[in-house]
């Protein structure tokens, strides 16, 4: 961080005009979900009125936000609640199998190697959304249709390679000589990774954890044709539930879109003092 | 970090004891094994689209009470956006899990590929006797019914009698020129547009017919999907000089009918054809629009419109369901049952006896009046269905600079190549 | 955060001996499991993706006999093809450029300390956290030229005289879809970057700057070739995101006749969605990831991306 402190010794203006860039950035990536939240406070004419109202005029129906939960069109907490667990389940995973991967093709040199970075690097070219045919055949034969296990599978599986790629990158960019000096003293590789490397790579799990995330919960293509019971959806899937063949209730799809934010800011923000931590504040120890 | 580590280890063990012992909210209970096991119990997949808000509970209730009735027949429901029903069907198709209850539009192909089990199958005689005669002649392929018509719907002509005043236009246009000009007077003297026409991917098929209806044309029959006709060509025509004579709204190829139908609503809008749900909408949305809904402009004003009708279909799978789906047909369709559903979703009824309970219904009055001269889409001919999206994709590229010889050439091209 | 790392300098680092190599056996405990995941779930639907393509599938899915590569030469024969490839390329140049260069000015501005910068990340990070399908449908019923309200605004402000149809023609949909894209694609690109930051060591900085190197100077041969492989995973994951992306432009340009606005990834849907042919959309997919493919193996090779290995 020394980066910061030596250029950054920053003159109350420089501060000053850097909180006012910061404003106009917050503002402009808030905007639309701002217009969403609006819109999930109109009732549903006035959501479809010409000219359109920038604020509502009927009052606040913050009560959407209470009938959203209890719909007949589809379960929205069952849907949160299976959202969270595919997700968080996806993202474990992931992790799991990713960070030894990474770890071990920063490290070392064997045969193949290429090949496994590239094969990994393909399964984010092929898309859930041209593979759910062959996806729902091979989940019916192993019976695990309807599940989220099998849709914890397909979110990890199609979203491991950033998780690879990035952590790999942020591995060799730690001085073997850490490691070396750590085998010295007699630690077994998974100590070295554990105690030595990890703490290093924050900033690069914390980006794959988020991109994971991200990518589980937001997924569509494959929950929509796995997942055939309604309490089992995704909110992804769920929201297309609102959508009727001549109306649509667009003050729920808004108001379950405003929600389903939340936890991934949440995760966020649980996690975002990490995203400094890195090499600088790790070595320190 | 040893904090780290046990967490983690914590974490996992949680995360392995969960996925073991439970995989969704129904996870494991509902495969085929576990069915047999309690005896006669069968369980029925059910498929169907949402027509409103409504829909998913409007089947839940038919199908709770089914269940009451019949305490040995579990029904799955599952219901999708007509977005995604199709893509949804197809997978299940491709892994020989088709629903033993579809709701849908189209039907024949899945008939030519011998997928359906017949209406006699799967309905009683009753049951099947108690349909109209002209809705159940559209559910045969090859002379066998395969469908059971579930709703029929008609369109008719939607005008805001202020914009008309305003404009200075006296009568209700039954003729396209009449239209045209009645378009035009709002277009140029009002700040509204005159006349709303849908040719984006949601509606270009259904406007097209409509126009072509009115010059006594249609896209076929069950043997021969024919779109480039000439009556269909000059009412093609018509339709493009609407869009260059600037009486449409903007952008007429890109514009969906759900959008142009709330534009109508919100009195933005002189003419648009719409549907007896419109009549619901706009009780709801905007209750003081001063409108009135008459039949659909035709060449020589006499009368002809857009008929539509969708089915429930029964896919064979093994065969060993078809007395469960019997039962259960027979139960839907019976009076009480199908007229409350098809009356909560605002169509006209399909069956005699549900059209007799409903006559007196002054929404449904003036489409059902309209609808003994209705044209319907030829459901009855396999390749209905990629005519159908061939419109879609291609219809609007009459308002993009296409002659309208180009456009219907393209999309009987689309049709003569799925046979 | 006090002590800088001992990192060694760029120059430093190739003077580092070669990694030690290991047998693929004793690789297998570390990617073994990686590998399971992606041989379990990814070969099989993939597989049959391909084994569709060469197959004539009726339009309800029924596998009816071998094509060959017939289905192959329709594509290819398709006069749409052209136009679709050119904006294919279009799209994806045009956001990954734009999207990559505004990141990189974005990450380097969220690094510098001010109050309030944690609810600037914060929200940098919602686009990403919503559902692009919401956000595009969000912009797409803001454009609309009767009840929306960014049109609308524009009306208010005098801007326009009447709402415009953005999403209505080809051109102005792909324009505001690039927009979009970048939009959505911004916050994930700036917090790889932004993590990469981290990881440029201040004692180089520290060494630049009494060498006299401006501020850009520094930037440029100091702190990018540092945010390099940070810059290249972001940029490839971008490039395929980019290229597969069917949610913005389905919404976008979903209403818009014909295929003037098509890219591949919308062609194959309305391939499968309109004219029903699983068939054809499956050789399309095919041939979409054989370029796609193509153009990230020339990116590992040209770029090397695992380099410092």
């Amino acid at each position: 961080m020394a980066f910061l402190d030596t250029e950054d010794r920053a003159s109350r203006k420089t501060v000053i005009g850097r909180m006012i860039i910061g404003l106009v950035v917050v503002i402009v990536f808030l905007i639309p979900y701002g217009t969403m939240m609006i819109g999930s406070l109109k009732t549903q004419a006035e959501i479809l009125q010409i000219p359109p109202s920038f604020m509502p005029q009927d009052g606040l129906q913050w009560s959407n936000y209470v009938s959203m939960w209890d719909t007949p069109e589809t379960p929205v907490p069952y849907n949160l609640i299976s959202t969270i667990v595919i997700s968080v389940f996806a993202t474990l995973l992931v992790l799991l199998v990713a960070t030894p991967a990474a770890y071990f093709t920063a490290r070392f040199k064997f045969p193949g190697k290429m090949v496994f970075m590239f094969l990994v690097i393909v399964t984010q070219m092929l898309q859930p959304a041209v593979l759910t045919a062959g996806l729902f055949k091979q989940m019916l034969a192993w019976d695990l249709n309807d599940t989220w296990l099998a849709m914890i599978l397909i979110n990890a599986a199609f979203n491991l390679a950033f998780a690879v790629w990035i952590m790999h990158s942020f591995f060799a960019g730690v001085p073997r000589s850490i490691d070396e000096a750590a085998q010295i003293d007699g630690a077994g590789k998974l100590r070295v990774l554990f105690t030595i490397n990890l703490p290093l790579v924050w900033p690069g799990i914390v980006t794959a954890v988020i991109f994971t995330f991200v990518s589980c919960w937001n997924e569509f293509a494959a929950s929509l044709v796995i997942l055939s019971t309604a309490e089992n959806q995704p909110l992804s899937v769920a929201l297309t539930k609102f959508v009727g063949q001549y109306a649509t209730a667009w003050q729920y799809v808004f108001g379950v879109s405003i929600v389903a934010i939340v936890p991934v800011i949440v995760l966020f923000a649980l996690i975002e003092k990490r995203l400094i931590g890195g090499l600088a504040a790790g070595a320190v120890k | 970090m040893k904090r780290t580590k046990r967490s983690a280890v914590l974490a996992l063990s949680a995360a392995a004891a969960l996925l073991l012992t439970s995989c969704g909210f129904s996870g494991g209970n509902d495969s085929g094994g576990s069915a047999e096991s309690e005896g006669a119990q069968t369980t029925l997949e059910m498929l169907v689209p949402t027509y409103s808000t409504g829909t998913k509970a409007l089947w839940e209730g038919v199908i709770d009470d089914f269940e009451t009735e019949h305490p040995n027949i579990k029904v799955n429901l599952e219901v999708q956006s007509w977005e995604n029903i199709e893509n949804v069907l197809k997978t299940k198709l491709q892994g020989n899990q088709a629903p033993d209850i579809y709701n849908g539009g189209a039907f024949a192909e899945f008939a030519a590929e011998d997928l359906l089990a017949p209406a006699s199958d799967v309905a009683s005689a009753e049951t099947l006797a108690d349909f109209q005669t002209a809705f159940a002649d559209a559910e045969k392929y090859q002379d066998t019914q395969y469908g059971l018509p579930l709703i029929a719907s008609a369109r008719a002509l939607f005008y805001n009698k202020d914009l008309m005043e305003e404009a200075g236009v006296k009568n209700v246009p039954t003729t396209w020129d009449q239209l045209h000009d009645a378009s035009k007077a709002i277009s140029d003297k009002t700040k509204a547009d005159g006349y709303g026409m849908p040719l984006g991917s949601e509606e270009a098929q259904g406007e097209s017919l409509i126009w072509f209806a009115g010059n006594g044309g249609n896209f076929g029959d069950a043997q021969k999907i024919a779109v480039n006709t000439p009556a269909n060509l000059e009412a093609a025509e018509f339709m493009k000089k609407m869009i260059d004579d600037g009486v449409t709204q903007n952008d007429p190829g890109a514009t969906q009918r759900t959008p142009m139908l709330n534009t109508f609503i919100q009195g933005k809008l002189g003419f648009a054809y719409a549907l007896p749900q419109t009549v619901g909408q706009i009780k709801k949305e905007n209750p003081d629009l001063n409108y009135g809904i008459a039949a659909v402009a035709t060449k020589t004003g006499s009368p002809a419109t857009l008929g539509v009708a969708d089915r429930l279909m029964s896919f064979k799978n093994d065969g060993s369901k078809s007395a469960a789906v019997k039962e259960f047909f027979d139960y839907f369709f019976s009076a009480d049952v199908y007229t409350d559903w098809v009356s909560t979703e605002g169509f006209l009824p399909t069956t005699k006896s549900g059209s007799e309970k409903l006559a007196g219904d002054e929404t449904l009055k003036p489409f059902l009046d309209l609808l003994p001269n209705a044209v319907f889409y030829p459901t009855t001919n396999p390749a209905w269905n990629a005519t159908d999206g061939a419109f879609k994709s291609l219809m609007g590229e009459i308002a993009t600079g296409k002659s309208a010889q180009e456009v219907l050439d393209a999309i009987q091209a689309k049709a003569d190549a799925a046979k | 955060m006090s002590s800088p790392v001992p990192v060694k300098a760029p120059a430093g680092r190739k003077l580092r001996r070669s990694t030690d190599t290991q047998s693929f056996i004793s690789s297998l405990p570390w990617i073994g499991p990686a590998l399971l995941l992606i041989l379990a779930i990814v070969v099989f639907p993939a597989g049959y993706m391909i084994y569709n393509s060469t197959r004539k599938i009726s339009s309800v899915g029924t596998d009816l006999h071998s094509a060959g590569l017939a289905n192959f030469s329709t594509i290819f024969a398709d006069p749409a093809l052209p136009r679709i490839l050119a904006n294919t390329f279009f799209w994806v140049v045009s956001v990954v450029l734009i999207t990559v260069v505004i990141s990189l000015a974005l990450a380097q501005f969220l690094s510098k300390p001010f109050p309030g910068r944690t609810i600037v990340r914060m929200a940098v990070i919602v686009p990403w956290a919503a559902s692009v399908v919401m956000t595009t449908t969000v912009f797409y019923y803001g454009l609309d030229p009767n009840y929306g309200i960014f049109n609308h605004f524009f009306v208010q402000i005098g801007f326009m005289d009447e709402g415009f149809g953005w999403t209505k023609n080809a051109i102005p949909a792909m324009a505001v879809s690039v927009v979009v894209a970048i939009f959505v694609s911004i916050p994930f690109t700036t917090y790889t970057l932004l993590a990469g930051l981290q990881a440029v060591p201040g004692d180089t900085l520290e060494a630049a700057r009494m060498d006299g190197a401006g501020r850009w100077k520094t930037y440029l041969f100091v702190v990018l070739p540092q945010l390099r492989s940070a810059l290249a995973v972001a940029v490839l994951i971008n490039i395929i995101n980019v290229f597969n992306n069917l949610p913005i432009l389905k919404v976008m340009t979903g209403s818009i006749p014909g295929n003037s606005a098509d890219t591949l990834m919308t062609y194959i849907f309305k391939v499968l969605q309109f004219d029903r042919r699983l068939d054809l959309s499956s050789a399309l997919s095919v041939v979409n990831f054989a370029i796609v493919l193509v153009i990230v193996a020339i990116y590992v090779k040209t770029v090397k991306p695992m380099q410092e290995v």
